[in-house]
């Protein structure tokens, strides 16, 4: 089986705090996190490849998006390195994979008791729904997948969002690697202790795809999206298709759910310079 | 009678470098921000004593908070429109209303051997409208033209002051000053300059019974050539835009109006490729 992976860092095991994460403003702690984050994943293609899985690709989903060790990585995997790819987190996904992972993935914009939680970009979307289901990252991103047919297999990161997940897609299997305490403080396990748990959880994944199912969205799909600012509202809302629903929310309809993943980006890439 | 301006910096006389135009420039911008000012001055008392009575002016450079008030006329009469960013840009608060448009200060567009050539962000590197090249002022043109509205006077350097009244053949054309290079110019003074907006301006309002709108036909067909290929990377991510090459997009519209947004979001979103 091919498996498609996208890994993103805020849900990594003793990840609590920005600077911890944020490659862009190089903290001491970085440098640390980013092997905790590499191992993860390394444990979840371990897991998935005692199941069987062949072929994998991991794409380095957390901004900027040049973030794993790569040398740590088998020589046989291969890897999505930098930003600015037109679907982001789940760029290149539509490969003819059996199945994906999340991995290190963390809460909505505006969920309780969710470390770092957000939506794309923290400075600008306030809220996400498609076909007015709240989104996360994982739900907008799963719905790509649906849309080429890869069912989502596993997630990890804190309880909030692997349960959060769970809640919308219950065939996913999940290791809640901490449990969030507000936004800058969490109860974890060891990054060693998540490691084993994220191999186990993946192999069980991996040999239970048969069962998974799809997360699809029906077209004609509805993109309703809550801006931090009206100012951004008003940018965004001058996209071709987008119309401004109220002082601080915009709304675009397709029936390609490719289309309205490329406008979301485009909005949040333009509202970022209101 | 109602008219609107739409006033832009890099075409005022005198001017001839970015440091100029740039409002972060605090020796030379303060200077050419009050020429900027006193040319729109000078082209709505040329128009009011030509029997324009309502006039909306829109800043249309850069901050778009250029003008200073303490130069222009303080009656109940004239209305400025200030600030950035405006969802129309240049055009912001055009509407049917206006009986005539005024463009002030504009420049030439990007690739013109021209002085401080430009076409709305230097992201942009070509812009064709059903197969034509278009400067600022025949893009804005055109969105006046789908309002009903004629643009009577052009004012900036002759590069684009010829190439509009090209195809305005009834608008006035003012030329401030000849492009030596991108950078140098060879400059009426600006009191002289001054001088010829204000008769310019006057004359204008008499062709307005003459004027035409400026309009493209439908369908609109937009196509965008970018300086690099991360800006069309991002313009491409909007829905209705199609990439024609690695530095080059197109748009279709049935509408002008769609079309022009469509063009202004995609410059902003260009930008963004250089954050």
């Amino acid at each position: 089986m091919k498996l498609y992976i996208s890994s993103d860092m805020e849900g990594v095991a003793g990840v609590c705090a920005w600077e911890q994460v944020d490659a862009r403003r190089p903290h001491p702690d970085f440098a640390i996190y980013r092997r905790y984050y590499t191992r993860e994943v390394n444990s979840a293609i371990e897991g998935a490849r005692a199941a069987g899985a062949t072929d994998v690709v991991v794409n380095d989903a957390h901004g900027p998006m040049r973030n794993l060790v790569l040398e740590e990585f088998p020589d046989d995997v291969r890897v999505i390195f930098g930003d600015r790819k037109p679907f982001s987190m789940v760029q290149d996904a539509d490969g003819g994979f059996g199945g994906a992972f999340f991995l290190g993935y963390h809460g909505a914009a505006g969920d309780a008791d969710a470390v770092l939680c957000h939506t794309y970009t923290p400075s600008v979307i306030y809220e996400l729904r498609l076909n007015d289901i709240r989104c996360s990252e994982a739900t907008l991103n799963a719905a790509l997948l649906g849309y080429y047919g890869v069912p989502l297999l596993l997630v990890t990161g804190d309880r909030t969002t692997v349960e959060g997940v769970q809640s919308q897609m219950p065939w996913v299997h999940g290791a809640i690697v901490k449990t969030s305490i507000g936004n800058r403080a969490a109860a974890s396990m060891t990054p060693a202790a998540a490691c084993r748990s994220i191999r186990r959880e993946a192999e069980n994944a991996v040999r239970d795809a048969a069962t998974a199912q799809l997360f699809s969205l029906q077209p004609p799909i509805v993109l309703d999206a809550q801006l931090v600012t009206a100012s951004q509202a008003h940018l965004i809302a001058t996209i071709p298709g987008f119309k401004r629903t109220s002082s601080r929310s915009v709304q675009f309809t397709h029936d390609d759910f490719r289309v309205v993943f490329k406008a979301f980006v485009a909005s949040f890439r333009l509202g970022a310079l209101a | 009678m109602n008219l609107y301006i739409s006033c832009d910096m890099e075409g005022t006389a005198g001017v001839s470098s970015w440091k100029q135009c740039d409002p972060s420039d605090t020796h030379e911008y303060p200077i050419c921000r009050r020429l900027m000012t006193l040319e729109v001055r000078a082209a709505i008392e040329g128009a009011r004593e030509a029997g324009a009575s309502r006039v909306v002016v829109n800043d249309s450079h850069w901050s778009m908070r250029n003008l200073l008030f303490d130069e222009l006329p303080s009656d109940d009469d004239l209305q400025v429109i200030s600030g950035a960013p405006k969802p129309w840009s240049m055009m912001e608060g055009l509407n049917a209303g206006a009986n005539a448009a005024f463009f002030t200060g504009y420049h030439a567009k990007a690739g013109d051997a021209a002085t401080l050539a430009h076409t709305f962000s230097d992201a942009i590197y070509r812009v064709t409208v059903n197969g034509t090249a278009c400067s600022e002022a025949l893009l804005n043109a055109a969105l006046a033209g789908s309002y009903g509205v004629p643009v009577v006077l052009v004012t900036g350097d002759r590069a684009i002051v010829d190439e509009t009244i090209r195809a305005l053949p009834w608008a006035v054309g003012v030329a401030v000053k000849d492009a030596v290079g991108y950078s140098s110019v060879n400059s009426l003074t600006p009191q002289a300059a001054r001088a010829a907006i204000r008769s310019g301006a006057r004359e204008a309002m008499g062709r307005i019974a003459q004027a035409r709108p400026f309009t493209f036909e439908a369908p609109f067909e937009l196509t965008i050539e970018t300086a690099g290929v991360e800006h069309a990377d991002f313009i491409e991510l909007m829905p209705g835009f199609a990439r024609i090459g690695s530095r080059a997009v197109r748009f279709g519209a049935n509408e002008y109006p769609a079309l022009l947004e469509a063009f202004i979001t995609a410059t902003r979103i260009a930008a963004a490729a250089d954050a």
